[in-house]
């Protein structure tokens, strides 16, 4: 018995110094002080969804890449930081930034309805929220989605729309299906199991920029909207960094070079800084 | 992206999956060793404790697990984490649901011992601890193989889960691919990574329960 319980307490001492290790390497890495400025050679990691093209995504290499993280590339070079590029599960955002394993989120992030949530940056992008179908379904306006099935990502600004302002709309639907990422949800639709997308119009036209013209994007838009980048509420040192170093890009025409890049998904068209 | 590069990127999930799964294995097959004696211990205190234990560990998803231990640190006790913790949590919370598992079923084969074994080993003047690692383990071994293979076979499948807190690991860079690609076809291949691993797993376990059938 002394000898299982000897065991038991050994495991547990394990286990403790597990959880010790961690601990040390994590208060090291960023105090709880909510206002933190960043130094030359520190690491700036940005969280992002992995799924969200033209935003943020992987390319023929296999490396991270989109034009907000093109952007936080620049922003990073310019301030000697070191980038991090850290995919998050979407679902778990909050609780990255609030934990402190991300320093912002960086990725395509609606502004409207999150403004006491987050320390934001500028608003960078004009981003509206559009349904996308099938050609030849004949959904041509919000009046055709009647009876229909539509998709939608979880805790996406497309569904806070059709949840508050859209409400009347989402109504007359027969079911809205929320996914956790719009690859799936294309899929769905591609599969016939749904009628309709609600998503952001950058990724709507990566999306149409891949599978061809089988698929139309709604001329009314469902909302309008602005990309900004979210800060841990409070942290106003880091933020003024950022925002400092993005809006000389934006004088000296970087920024507007990045959007170039993204041209074939509308960037240049939807970015409202520099223009 | 050629078919080429999707390989290897996947290859590198891949290994990603097969390091939770050699390090879960690691931690959680002594630890559900020590687990499966606090449930058999004559303690109450003890007992009820492992007991509870176990069954907060199977009763509660282990992607919910995941999340608890990755970002209760922060949450319960305002410990700021760093990216880093990351694997270590998931390590951390694979090897304590996996070690519960493996606890019953280690109790299952120990309990399944004749009363005999212990009576002849008594006779020969073992002591209890040479009769347990010398005539009950190694019998126990054998007993507890084909459901050791089914649960260590499920542990690959569930390295997937993995993804909620975060980690890149096979089915999380073929969701990225996916996406980048807008096609499922490599959510495909990353099963045939799956099927290929564990026909591997299931493989080496028989062989060690073929080895391991000496009387027969």
């Amino acid at each position: 018995m002394k000898k299982f319980l000897g065991l038991l307490l050994a495991g547990a001492m394990v286990m403790g110094t597990l959880a010790g290790c961690s601990n040390d390497s994590s208060s090291a890495a960023s105090g709880s002080d909510s206002s933190v400025a960043k130094k030359e050679g520190e690491n700036f990691t940005v969280g992002f969804d992995a799924e969200f093209p033209p935003y943020g995504y992987m390319d023929d290499k296999g490396e991270y890449v989109g034009f907000d993280l093109d952007l936080a590339e620049e922003v990073c070079k310019r301030n000697g930081w070191n980038l991090v590029k850290q995919p998050i599960d979407w679902n778990s955002k909050d609780m990255e930034l609030n934990s402190g394993t991300i320093d912002c989120i960086w990725n395509g992030f609606t502004i409207q309805g999150r403004e006491d949530s987050y320390t934001w940056s500028v608003p960078y992008v004009d981003n509206s929220q559009v349904f996308v179908s099938k050609k030849d379904a004949g959904i041509a306006t919000p009046a055709d989605l009647a009876g229909k099935v539509v998709g939608v990502q979880k805790d996406s600004s497309a569904l806070a729309a059709l949840e508050e302002d859209a409400k009347d709309l989402a109504a007359t639907f027969s079911d809205m299906i929320q996914y956790s990422d719009y690859n799936t949800a294309f899929m769905d639709l591609e599969a016939g199991a749904i009628d309709a997308v609600a998503m952001d119009i950058g990724v709507a036209a990566y999306q149409l920029n891949n599978r061809g013209d089988a698929y139309v994007i709604m001329e009314e838009r469902l909302a309008s909207e602005q990309y900004g980048i979210g800060f841990k509420k409070g942290n106003d040192a880091l933020k003024d960094q950022v925002e400092k170093t993005l809006l000389e890009m934006v004088s000296d025409g970087t920024f507007t070079k990045i959007a170039e890049k993204y041209s074939d998904f509308g960037m240049t068209d939807s970015v409202c800084l520099g223009k | 992206m050629n078919f080429s590069v999707m390989l290897q990127l996947l290859g590198n999930g891949m290994l990603m999956s097969i390091s939770i799964f050699l390090l879960t294995l690691v931690f959680s097959l002594p630890l559900g060793m020590v687990v499966a004696f606090g449930r058999m211990s004559k303690n109450t205190i003890i007992r009820g404790i492992v007991k509870f234990y176990i069954s907060v560990m199977r009763g509660t998803p282990l992607m919910l697990q995941l999340i608890l231990v990755y970002f209760g640190p922060h949450f319960l006790f305002g410990v700021a984490l760093s990216s880093n913790y990351r694997f270590i949590a998931t390590i951390i919370g694979f090897s304590l649901n996996y070690a519960a598992y493996f606890a019953e079923i280690y109790r299952g084969g120990i309990e399944s011992m004749p009363k005999g074994q212990y009576e002849a080993a008594e006779v020969l003047g073992f002591d209890k601890f040479q009769t347990f690692f010398k005539i009950i383990l190694p019998q126990v071994v054998k007993r507890v193989l084909p459901a050791m293979t089914n649960e260590t076979i499920t542990l690959v499948k569930d390295t997937s889960l993995a993804s909620a807190i975060s980690m890149v690991e096979l089915f999380d860079v073929a969701s990225q691919i996916a996406a980048s690609k807008s096609t499922i076809m490599p959510i495909m291949v990353a099963g045939l990574f799956y099927y290929v691993f564990n026909f591997i797993v299931a493989f080496i376990m028989e062989k060690i329960e073929k080895r391991l059938s000496y009387y027969k």
